[in-house]
């Protein structure tokens, strides 16, 4: 009889680090945006791009559902391992980042909760984000980004934003020592109140790069 | 003149000695586990220690609660740092504690002894793509990075088995690392301490500790508020409860006899004389109970001073009798037969106390038997030599004696009575016996609501349910845990019980061990399986030789046993469930949420091993009680007879027998009758109880029946019956109020037992009937 991962006690004491690659690509995920309504919106007086600008696009501009493609790079592995899906948003606050290739996998973030369905495995397992500081975090910064609130958001992570508002970078640094234990950064690239990528460099050199395709899926 | 001095010289000095010894050797405990039985059987011996020095005693279930969900984690994680350092505390549980780095470096190296999943053919080149293919998709999914360290060195992902398969299932949410009740609601915690759940000073200590500490952690605006619950909780509760009643029960008690006795006598002196016998008789117990127990409990001194009440009687008598004619020494001599009679059968009384073999009781019995055989000397030759020559009481109105006189009259009272409590005793639907131990407990509803519900909401294992595996030594007793595995898991399937924990899911026997060791490849075989399952995987080349590497030394590794873990807390929780006692080996299996305890027994019964035996705390415990109760019962009776015995030998003649045990038959049978009729059931308290009544009521009776000249003496006799009986009910009366169900129990029925004997003994009194 298999038993879930991450339901228990003992299991937070050695796996106190967090998922961040999912939440690396649901962190923004309700802020996509369509780019015809970027240009129009968001310079400030002296024409610099900022963080509360980017923010408050991509709230703007989100779309329900866009596709991915996932590639993670280790150094436990000679070539990359890749997966395609679709990242959903519903409001209030229900994320889901659902894996089609080359498997069929979904987890969804509800409040505090963390549900995987994998068919592969056959499991559905429920994971409490009290067990994961480190997400905890990263799950109260979405929750800041998605409503706009910068200031949150800087609260959070270090915040760094190259470019202007055709072609930008924001890279977030975590303050908190359990999400840096994991995480060096992530990388937002995008135009306008669009993502282009995510790429998340773990703190032992592995990294995952998303590339989001948006306006192919409703 | 100078003869009659002695008594009192004498008295002086062992009044003194006595003193003495009580103030430098008298040791009161608190620890209501001293007052439990040995316990007839096996299985009893083992839950009687249990009880007194478990783990599950020494759980204290905490609960924050009145805050938003971050203040209550915030206070959960400060209140646990700060009791984590308290050297009276185990071991603190708030969610946050996991195991630490050398335990699961521990557990990492003995991966391949542990590993329950381990089989022949994990190491064969099928099995190890299996795996393999696993990883890849663990590295693929978010979650991947949890394990990503733990692949190169354990790509069989036996050691994350091993941990799932030792945590509990069901612990409660979290919230910010803490465990939380599902509505976030309160923040839990469990503390261990290492005194046992019954040891109430140490108890009141610690946790008299944690509320202080949670008081300096909480913000003074804030509403936060700390719940403890468990055993220890439970046995200071009971233990202030019983002495914050036995405290306010005694002094009003004494108020009220001594407001009574000075109305009554009017007499300053006479209250002082009054309280000789009965100060004599408290020291002379204390220090007999000191000196053969070797302490004295808190609760039969309380009990105690209670039950030796009854020796005030005595020096009521000496005084209600005094004449200005007479001195006292020869009134005492005139009235000693009778009250010789009277202090003998009390005496057989409470020696059954003494011999029913519960140590609360045998307390209580020794206590009062030194104390009645004290009182008894003192009022007999120290009072009259100590009352000043002439010294009279107040003059006793002469209509009483014919009041008196004229009760007989309304004799058929008692049959009357006496049908009607027989028809009650019959019909009335309150179970004659008291099945259930529980509603003995002072406790509160809400305080077991509240145990209950905590219990459910950190997945503690209930006090109630276990199994007991006996074994002669470790290793076969792990085999057994070992075959009872699948069959639990069975039982938790068919939702007899919703969980359990067995040592065998920690610590594999040896002969399993060796099982694993059996299925470890040599270096060779495990390379070229491994190159087979990884081609045409993207893994670096060379990225598993930690594997190898470990496998290869796992097949040197000794077997693991109790002593690898010990210290840790691993090993505790292993000390928790498997043990000795006596000579042999025991395994405790804790149940948790146990639905149907018939089907439990049945499916016990069912595996047809007699090593096995299914525990129901709560039925042992009654069944216990049930076994004292019965032996209590029987002694009674053999106490009737003892006392008929002793009556037909003072009495000198087997007539007068009757009319002196009758009224006292008959007054038990109604105060059975009135105990029942109210809605309670006759518990051992209540048994033990009847013997009071017996004392008591034989003393009236004997003092009704007495033959004497005088319309005065008789007047007087009466009202030193008076006197004693309103004390007597004034003492009980008052404990009949008490909360405590013991001590209600032991009110009521002396306060009805007493007044029953007096009315009873006064309306069959023989003697009017063969004057007239």
């Amino acid at each position: 009889m298999r038993r879930t991962i991450g339901s228990t006690s003992m299991m937070c004491g050695i796996v106190r680090i967090s998922p961040f690659f999912l939440f690396g690509g649901l962190l923004l995920l309700g802020t996509l945006a369509a780019p015809e309504h970027a240009s129009s919106r968001g310079d400030d007086v002296t024409g610099a791009w900022t963080v509360e600008q980017v923010v408050a696009s991509l709230k703007e501009e989100r779309e329900p559902a866009v596709p991915f493609e996932e590639a993670t790079h280790s150094s436990l592995l000679s070539a990359p391992l890749i997966v395609r899906g679709i990242l959903r948003f519903t409001p209030p606050s229900r994320l889901e980042k659902e894996v089609l290739e080359p498997y069929h996998e979904r987890y969804v973030v509800e409040g505090d909760l963390v549900t995987v369905e994998s068919e592969r495995k056959r499991a559905k397992k429920r994971i409490s984000l009290g067990d994961y500081p480190g997400l905890r975090g990263f799950v109260e910064a979405f929750r800041a980004g998605f409503t706009g609130d910068a200031a949150q958001l800087k609260q959070m992570y270090e915040t760094a934003l190259d470019g202007n508002r055709e072609q930008w970078t924001l890279r977030l640094h975590p303050r908190d020592p359990a999400g840096r234990s994991m995480v060096e950064d992530i990388v937002f690239s995008g135009s306008g109140g669009r993502i282009s990528s995510i790429v998340i460099h773990a703190a032992d050199g592995d990294r995952s790069v998303m590339t989001l395709r948006r306006g192919a899926a409703k | 003149m100078r003869a009659s001095r002695w008594p009192a010289f004498i008295w002086s000095i062992c009044f003194a000695g006595a003193l003495w010894l009580a103030a430098t050797e008298l040791s009161i405990h608190s620890d209501l586990s001293d007052l439990l039985p040995e316990g007839t059987t096996n299985t009893q011996r083992l839950l009687l220690t249990q009880v007194r020095s478990g783990l599950a005693g020494r759980l204290i279930l905490v609960a924050i609660e009145g805050a938003e969900p971050d203040e209550l984690a915030r206070l959960s994680g400060d209140l646990s740092k700060r009791l984590q350092g308290n050297a009276q505390i185990d071991f603190v549980g708030n969610g946050a504690q996991g195991l630490s780095s050398d335990e699961q470096q521990l557990l990492f190296r003995l991966r391949y002894l542990l590993s329950s999943t381990l089989r022949a053919d994990t190491f064969s080149a099928d099995s190890l793509r299996g795996a393999l293919e696993k990883r890849l998709d663990d590295l693929r999914s978010p979650l991947g990075l949890l394990i990503k360290e733990y692949i190169p060195s354990d790509p069989t992902g036996e050691f994350l088995e091993i941990l799932q398969s030792w945590s509990d299932r069901e612990a409660p949410t979290k919230h910010r690392e803490v465990w939380m009740s599902a509505d976030l609601q309160r923040a839990l915690l469990v503390v261990q301490t290492k005194a046992a759940g019954f040891d109430a000073e140490p108890q009141a200590a610690i946790q008299q500790h944690i509320r202080a500490v949670f008081q300096q952690l909480r913000k003074d605006s804030s509403s936060a508020r700390l719940l403890l619950s468990g055993p220890g909780v439970f046995a200071v509760d009971i233990q202030q409860t019983i002495e914050q009643e036995i405290w306010w029960l005694s002094v009003t008690a004494s108020l009220l006899v001594v407001v009574f006795l000075c109305v009554t006598y009017r007499s300053v002196t006479l209250m002082v004389l009054s309280l000789i016998p009965l100060t004599s008789g408290i020291l002379a117990g204390l220090v007999a109970v000191n000196s053969w127990f070797g302490f004295v409990h808190g609760i039969t001194l309380g009990f105690g001073i209670t039950l030796l009440g009854v020796v005030d009687d005595y020096p009521i008598h000496l005084f209600s009798h005094l004449t200005r004619k007479e001195s006292a020494q020869a009134t005492m001599r005139t009235i000693w037969p009778t009250m010789r009679l009277g202090i003998v059968t009390t005496a057989i009384g409470f020696s059954s106390l003494l011999l029913a073999g519960f140590p609360a009781l045998a307390q209580l019995g020794l206590f009062a038997l030194a104390g009645l055989g004290a009182a008894a000397v003192v009022t007999r030759w120290v009072l009259p030599v100590c009352i000043p020559a002439g010294f009279v009481p107040r003059e006793i109105r002469s209509d009483l004696g014919r009041l008196v006189g004229s009760l007989p009259k309304a004799k058929f009272v008692v049959p009357v009575a006496v049908i009607l409590a027989t028809m009650v005793l019959i019909w009335s639907d309150t179970p004659l016996w008291q099945e259930d131990l529980e509603s003995l407990s002072p406790l509160s509803a809400g305080k077991k609501e509240l145990d209950q519900q905590l219990r459910q909401e950190l997945g503690a294992p209930d006090v109630r349910d276990l199994f007991v595996v006996e074994g002669t030594s470790v290793e076969a007793l792990l085999m057994k845990a070992e075959a009872m595995m699948p069959r639990l898991e069975q039982l938790r399937e068919d939702r007899v019980l919703s969980g359990y924990d067995i040592v065998s899911r920690y610590l594999p026997s040896q002969h399993v061990q060796q099982e694993r060791l059996k299925a470890l490849p040599d270096r060779g075989v495990l390379e070229r399986n491994l190159d087979a399952a990884q081609k045409g995987l993207p893994f670096m080349p060379g990225l598993f030789a930690p594997f190898v590497t470990a496998v290869d030394e796992a097949r040197s590794l000794p077997f693991v046993d109790r002593d690898t873990f010990r210290g840790t807390t691993l090993g505790m929780k292993l000390d928790s469930l498997l043990f000795s006692h006596q000579d042999e080996w025991l395994a405790i299996v804790p149940l948790r949420g146990v639905l149907d305890r018939t089907q439990l027994a049945t499916a016990a019964a069912s595996w047809g091993d007699t090593s096995v035996s299914y525990v129901d705390l709560k039925e042992e415990s009654n069944r216990l009680m049930r076994a004292y109760r019965n032996r209590m019962t029987q002694l009674v009776g053999w106490g009737t007879v003892a006392i008929a015995v002793s009556l037909v030998v003072g009495l000198g003649s087997i007539t007068r027998l009757g009319p002196v045990l009758a009224p006292i038959g008959c007054a038990v049978i109604v105060v059975a009758a009135i105990v029942k009729g109210s809605g309670e059931s006759l518990s051992l308290f209540h048994v033990a109880t009847f013997l009071l009544v017996i004392g008591l009521g034989l003393d009236y009776s004997l003092f009704f029946n007495r033959q004497e000249g005088t319309e005065i003496e008789r007047t007087k006799t009466v009202f030193g019956l008076l006197v004693c009986s309103t004390t007597t009910i004034l003492v009980f009366g008052l404990l009949a109020f008490s909360k405590i169900p013991v001590l209600h129990a032991i009110g009521l029925t002396a306060a009805c037992g007493s007044f029953c004997c007096l009315l009873f003994s006064g309306l069959m009194a023989q003697r009017e009937a063969t004057d007239a």
